[in-house]
């Protein structure tokens, strides 16, 4: 969609892919129901929602996008494009703790490189890679906001700060 | 409405223009070449290629002359060091990761960025990293896409989303990563091109054409669609008597549409070279035989003796004579003088899905034109499906909605996708739309109307309203949903519904591109019809003459009607059912091969130009109809030129009266023809007598919520799509192949079992 | 790390180290909605714009453009609804005190996001998070539930006929988000583009209705405001850049943290060497990026024994500005050339690919940086570089180009050695 005042009307025609909607619990939809409340057009919940179907589902798979496009009535397409301009929308499976190590500047100098380092040789993979059991996904991101405290990660969405090798491993070796 | 005007200056000269003009259009207008790609007239504005820098004094930064609406005693430079450098480094910067391999691009030649590079390129590339790469593939089996040529200027997504209403193409990734596409990488859509034809640089290619010649090799030639009324202008490029590729690029052709084509307009045409086309004359000497190729004097002399003998022995009556709403008016004006003049027969009709004759012989209004649609203020549509059947109607009230903010009202038995844009929707049951048309003609029948269209009455009254309400122009558009008396009172509601000076125009939606042609040229003025004429074939009716087909709507449970007839002759392309059961058959020459003329449902008379010389021994329609006149003794006196017979339509025809071939050569000022247009017309009996079939109405029909999946018209097989292997694959759900890589090696073909039988006649 | 105020009275950071300072009680404990009470006592709208006028606040976001006219630019007799938003959408690399503010003192920030609707008429406010901070989200839900609760947000607040709601609304990884075009066309479920200016958002913003975007900070320092009147609050800073200024300090010093100083403290070298308890493991201090990652790094020279004040002005005197207060310090180990890499990585990672000159050009600068580390670097790179900053700087569709381009633009111009040791070998 252009630039332009979104548009209310809603969707003559049903969206169509090849898989079955995702369906979820009472309690999720409550949530999602309490996401669109907030906003006058449902598209404004599409981040919100994204979140939840990747928490229910491990990530945005076609399932997700389906029940996304017929609840919030717009295109495949609309929620395509969304999902693939932010970085935390993942249309592609991911491990289960999804280690992201800030790579910016003030983390950089204060020794984010061997937070990186350490990480891979602890998990045997790569930046970028999932380890085989789909536990861990190692990152690089950009700035989490945590300059001061550096250098850090994200675990999911839990901040760990100044990072020492040691203190990685005892992170890592205590997730459920 | 008086425009004011401001006084701007442009590089050192005063120019006045008119308030609230954008500085791009001015700049050109006045000569000032300014570049840009993401620009585009009517679209939402982009402003993010940043080549349309300009200088405006006061302003702190080089602006986008694209997103500058003038204003008085503005100063702008267009030209200076500094602007030059910064257009200079735009097309650096779009360079630098574009694949700098022209001569293997399809759209070498005519491409915006190779253009631009000749104009505003550096003479060193500086830009000597790695390319990002992305692979090839196909988006669908009309749409090639090689993502590294894109400069996301978004025209393509612009268009999908703001003229078609499918949003089917758009931006996916971020920054440097952006790329163009669609969810899972299959673009289920209406396949109209559009995007392709937009696209200034090879990353949207037409896959039906890519790889096949180079556009600098096509001759080009302008002319207009032959597939729905909307009469679209097009540019036909052929090479060596083959018709290559449709386009409507503006660089070659401005007509009424713009850029914009449907996908049966754009990719339909590989019909008009298939091996399939009637080569030779034929005659079947003896019923039950085969069709036995013969020369055309021996095919002509069979004829005009079996119509002669006909003729003498049963009377002229029992010559019919169809034509195909397909046809020019060159032919269809030939094929009417042929039945009154010569054969004098009163069995002439056109093979058309409806008769106009009701609408245009109570005509209170003038016709809207594309244009009107575009700006009017009010838009109601009674019936009908203007995205598949009239695709650019759709796309003009579409815009008028988007872009113009007009209201529309849609009164509809399914929720057309339209009604996405639809300031009104009033849902009536199938067929209850002529309920609609009464009461709108005299409220005292709403109540009536609402309990037979299972509405509430106030929803008439809100049309009616809407339509009363408007202070600027009203255009009325409906479909073959209503039958005459509907059409006859509907084409008087100018007076009916709306204050003197309020500018109300109508706008019919005919299914063919010549069904007004055919109107005007004489053959809907017979009471029979197309039905009619088969069910008195063999009985009343012993010959026939049909130049194109009948419909399958017509021959569906008249199966046998064709072979009881004593002789049966058909002017054709391909063989069809009617083709099966004829004495004789004639090869007919293509749209993209004969000189003529078609009119739209704008009522505007556009040219039509033959790209190719007829194939094989296919002669134009107008042509065989002389030749048999002359063959029976009377000469028509056309020279063997298609301008000669125009010039006799310009004489016999009113409406026509003063057109000539030379005042239509500009496909940019199309001519309208003057339908008699006459108010104040008595209601009274024609409303009596649509009461009354209003009241036997059954109120059974039924409400559709969701329309038919897209395309559900569009890619119905015809006798023409039928040719092209594409349509066989959207026909059959658009299925997405095993590989959408795209290689030498590898072709989107068709598997057999996909193909399907024609059903739609066309 | 620490938090604390240095040079004035806490302002911003009054409750950050009080027990359980994000809860309700605490907060009205410690002046809490006093504010806002006085706003509804009596206080007519122009009232409070005036005062936030008077006050000399400018936006804390980064452009630092005077909050009091921006809310004067909401046109009041527009008949659609108008908004708030907040933008704590805080991605600019070294910035982070938006986080502390909201971690510590939520109730601050609904407090002012209430009088700014109150002033601009807005019934709805949003509060866009970075989706990173998701446990700022879920801190803010809890306050805005116990406020509500209170009858602080929602219908009739205090029992005045002014209903106002807070809602927070996640982001999901996209510095560009942070611009507040973007910001609304994200908040309308878009990607995140920038729009257009003309119309500027309090004019047709948020569902093309007028809206008022504000950084947290910003907000935040609203209640001071109206509580000690628009003037004392401007008096604690300069004429022009009012009241105090929360900065981030991070990279190379002993003490990094978030202080919150008076507009014009006096002396950055003694900000650094003493209030940040000076340089790491008694290095030399090198470089200083004093506003976030987009704005021009200054030499050591430029600051040891300079008086570099420490406000918008003084800043700009000193070849670079205030930006979002991300206060980056470099030592003598750190090679210019490689942190401008890192910086001109973020940017290319972060542009939106909207327009052309910062899409291309961003990620050319990039693969040059790379080709340079690589070893490839040729002496003309620099020359390069630089024309190629030219050739974004005042182009792009929205700042971010203009902000891909300062840090190469000013590393090069100002540690040429940095640059040249990696272009001739
Ligand atoms: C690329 C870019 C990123 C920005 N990021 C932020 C941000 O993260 N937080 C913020 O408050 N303002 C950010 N801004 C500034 C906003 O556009 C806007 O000026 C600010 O939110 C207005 O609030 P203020 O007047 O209170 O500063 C950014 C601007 C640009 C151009
Ligand atoms: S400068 Fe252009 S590409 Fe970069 S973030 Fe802004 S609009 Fe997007
Ligand atoms: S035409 Fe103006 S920015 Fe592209």
């Amino acid at each position: 969609m252009s630039q332009q005042l979104i548009n209310i009307q809603p969707l003559s025609q049903p969206v169509e892919l090849d898989v079955a909607p995702a369906v979820f619990s009472s309690e999720v939809e409550a949530e999602i129901d309490r996401h669109l409340a907030k906003y006058p057009v449902p598209r404004s919940a599409i981040l919100p929602l994204m979140f939840i179907v990747q928490r229910e589902r491990g990530y945005l798979d076609p399932a997700g996008v389906l029940y996304l496009a017929n609840r919030l009535a717009l295109r495949i397409t609309d929620i395509w494009e969304v999902a693939t301009f932010y970085s935390m929308i993942y249309t592609e499976p991911i491990g289960k703790y999804h280690i992201q190590v800030c790579k910016t500047l003030s983390c950089k100098i204060r020794g984010a490189g061997m937070i990186t380092a350490h990480c891979s040789k602890k998990l045997g993979i790569k930046v970028g890679e999932t380890t085989p059991d789909g536990r861990f996904t190692l990152s690089e991101v950009e700035c989490l906001g945590s300059c001061g405290t550096a250098p850090m990660f994200q675990v999911n969405f839990d901040y760990h700060e100044n990072l020492t090798p040691a203190k990685v491993d005892q992170i890592l070796d205590t997730l459920p | 409405m008086s425009t004011e005007f401001i006084n701007i200056t442009i590089n050192g000269r005063g120019f006045e223009v008119p308030k609230g003009a954008r500085l791009i259009d001015v700049c050109r207008d006045k000569g000032f070449d300014i570049p840009s790609f993401c620009y585009y007239s009517d679209l939402a504005l982009q402003a993010s290629c940043r080549m349309c820098l300009v200088r405006i004094e006061k302003m702190p930064k080089l602006q986008t002359s694209c997103t500058i609406i003038c204003t008085d005693g503005m100063v702008v430079t267009t030209q200076s060091e500094e602007i030059e450098k910064a257009q200079r480094a735009m097309t650096e910067f779009l360079l630098a990761n574009h694949p700098l391999d022209c001569p293997v691009c399809d759209r070498g030649g005519e491409c915006e960025l190779q253009e631009m590079t000749f104009d505003w390129g550096g003479l060193e590339e500086r830009f000597t990293e790695e390319k990002n790469y992305h692979a090839e593939r196909y988006l669908s089996p009309m749409v090639a896409n090689d993502p590294q040529r894109c400069i996301l200027c978004k025209r393509c997504t612009r268009v999908c989303d703001e003229w078609m209403g499918e949003d089917a193409i758009e931006a996916g990734g971020r920054g440097a990563h952006t790329v163009i596409g669609t969810y899972m990488g299959w673009l289920d859509c209406s396949q109209c091109g559009n995007c392709i034809e937009v696209c200034p640089t090879g990353t949207l290619l037409d896959g039906t054409y890519r790889h096949q010649t180079r556009p600098w090799e096509l001759a080009q030639t302008i002319s207009t669609c032959n597939f729905c009324s909307d009469g679209c202008q097009m540019s036909l490029g052929s090479r060596g008597g083959e018709l290559m590729r449709v386009v409507a690029r503006d660089r070659y052709v401005n007509g009424i549409n713009g850029e914009f084509l449907c996908v049966k307009g754009r990719f339909a045409h590989p019909f008009v070279n298939h091996e399939d086309r009637i080569r030779t004359p034929l005659i079947r000497y003896q019923k039950g035989g085969k069709l036995i190729p013969a020369t055309w004097d021996e095919a002509i002399r069979h004829v005009a003796e079996r119509l002669d003998t006909i003729a003498n022995e049963r009377g002229r009556n029992a010559v019919a004579v169809v034509g195909s709403p397909r046809l020019t008016n060159e032919a269809l004006f030939v094929l009417h003088k042929f039945a009154t003049e010569l054969v004098g027969t009163q069995n002439y009709t056109t093979t058309d899905a409806f008769s106009l004759k009701p609408f245009f012989g109570n005509l209170g209004a003038p016709l809207a034109t594309h244009r009107d649609i575009r700006y009017a203020q009010t838009i109601v549509l009674i019936g009908g499906e203007p995205e598949e059947l009239q695709p650019l109607t759709a796309k003009q009230i579409r815009q008028a909605v988007r872009n113009g903010g007009a209201r529309l009202a849609i009164v509809n038995s399914v929720r057309i996708r339209l009604t996405e844009q639809a300031s009104q929707f009033v849902h009536v049951r199938a067929g209850t739309e002529e309920a609609i048309v009464l009461a709108l003609a005299d409220s005292s029948n709403d109540n009536l109307a609402a309990q037979k269209a299972g509405i509430d009455s106030r929803e008439i009254d809100a049309v009616r309203q809407l339509i009363a309400n408007t202070t600027g122009h009203v255009v009325f558009m409906f479909g073959g949903e209503l039958g005459a008396e509907a059409q006859a009172v509907a084409a008087q509601f100018g007076s009916v519904l709306t204050k003197e000076a309020t500018r109300f125009l109508l706008h019919p939606l005919p299914l063919f591109n010549n069904s007004i042609g055919a109107h005007d040229m004489g053959m809907m003025e017979t009471p029979t019809n197309p039905a009619q004429i088969l069910d008195s074939a063999g009985v009343e009716i012993r010959a026939l003459y049909v130049a194109g087909g009948f419909l399958p709507l017509h021959l569906e449970g008249r199966e046998g009607a064709l072979s009881k007839l004593d002789f049966l002759v058909v002017q054709e392309l391909f063989h069809n059912a009617t083709t099966e059961s004829a004495d004789v058959v004639l090869p007919a020459a293509s749209y993209a091969e004969v000189d003529g003329t078609f009119t739209n449902n704008d009522g505007l008379v556009q040219r039509v130009r033959p790209s190719i010389s007829p194939l094989h021994q296919a002669k134009a329609d107008w042509m065989i109809t002389s030749q048999l006149a002359a063959e029976l003794g009377l000469d028509f006196g056309f020279e063997m030129s298609a301008s000669s017979v125009f010039r006799q339509i310009g004489e016999k025809i009113p409406a026509y009266s003063g057109i000539r071939y030379p005042l239509l050569k500009d496909e940019t000022s199309p001519v309208q023809v003057k339908h008699h247009v006459s108010k104040s017309e008595d209601l009274g009996a024609i409303l009596n007598s649509l009461r009354e079939h209003v009241e036997a109405l059954p109120d059974t029909g039924e409400k559709l919520d969701v329309p038919g999946k897209v395309g559900h018209e569009l890619f119905k097989i015809g006798t023409l799509t039928d040719k092209v292997p594409q349509f066989h694959l959207l026909a059959s759900g658009n299925p997405r192949p095993t590989t959408t890589r795209v290689s030498p090696l590898y072709q989107i073909t068709v598997d057999a079992s996909l193909k399907e039988t024609a059903v739609a006649g066309d | 790390m620490q938090i604390k105020a240095i040079g004035c009275e806490p302002l911003q950071l009054r409750r950050v180290h009080i027990e359980n300072s994000r809860w309700l009680d605490v907060y009205r404990a410690n002046g809490g909605y006093e504010a806002i009470k006085k706003v509804l006592d009596g206080m007519s709208p122009d009232e409070v714009i005036n005062e936030v006028k008077k006050s000399a606040l400018r936006g804390r976001g980064g452009a630092g453009f005077p909050t009091g006219m921006k809310w004067s630019f909401v046109p009041k007799d527009s008949p659609k609804p108008k908004y708030v938003v907040c933008n704590a959408d805080e991605s600019e690399p070294g910035t982070f005190k938006d986080r502390y503010l909201m971690e510590r003192d939520p109730h601050m920030l609904i407090e002012g996001m209430l009088i700014a609707a109150y002033a601009l008429g807005s019934k709805t406010t949003y509060i866009y998070t970075r989706g990173e901070y998701r446990y700022l989200i879920d801190i803010m839900d809890v306050a805005i539930a116990e406020a509500r609760a209170a009858g602080l947000v929602g219908a009739n607040i205090l029992g005045t006929d002014f209903s106002c709601e807070v809602y927070t609304h996640t982001g999901a990884g996209a510095y560009i988000c942070g611009e507040e075009t973007a910001l609304l066309s994200s908040l309308e479920g878009l990607r995140g583009h920038p729009r257009m200016k003309p119309p500027f958002p309090a004019v047709s913003g948020l569902y093309a209705s007028p809206t008022v975007v504000n950084n947290v900070e910003t907000l935040t320092a609203v209640p001071d405001i109206i509580k000690m009147g628009g003037e004392t609050y401007q008096k604690l800073g300069t004429e022009k850049s009012g009241g105090t200024k929360v900065w981030s300090v991070s990279g190379h010093v002993k003490e990094p943290g978030v202080f919150e100083l008076p507009m014009g403290y006096d002396d950055m070298e003694k900000f650094i060497m003493e209030d940040c308890g000076g340089i790491l493991d008694g290095k030399k201090l090198k470089a200083v990026i004093p506003g976030g990652s987009s704005v021009y790094i200054m030499r050591a020279e430029d600051i040891i024994g300079k008086d570099v004040r420490m406000d918008y002005e003084g800043l700009v005197a000193a070849g670079s500005s205030v930006g979002s207060g991300g206060f980056i310090v470099m030592d003598e180990t750190v090679d210019i050339f490689e942190s401008t890499k890192n910086l001109t990585e973020f940017y290319e990672h972060e542009s939106c690919g909207w327009c052309t000159p910062c899409r291309e050009g961003t990620d050319w600068l990039v693969k040059v940086f790379k080709r340079i580390a690589d070893g490839d670097g040729r002496p003309e790179d620099a020359q390069l570089m630089l024309d190629l900053c030219d050739n974004i700087e005042g182009k792009s569709f929205c700042p971010l180009g203009d902000a891909a381009a300062w840090p190469i633009q000013s590393a090069i111009k100002r540690f040429p050695q940095d640059f040249r040791k990696h272009l001739e070998k």
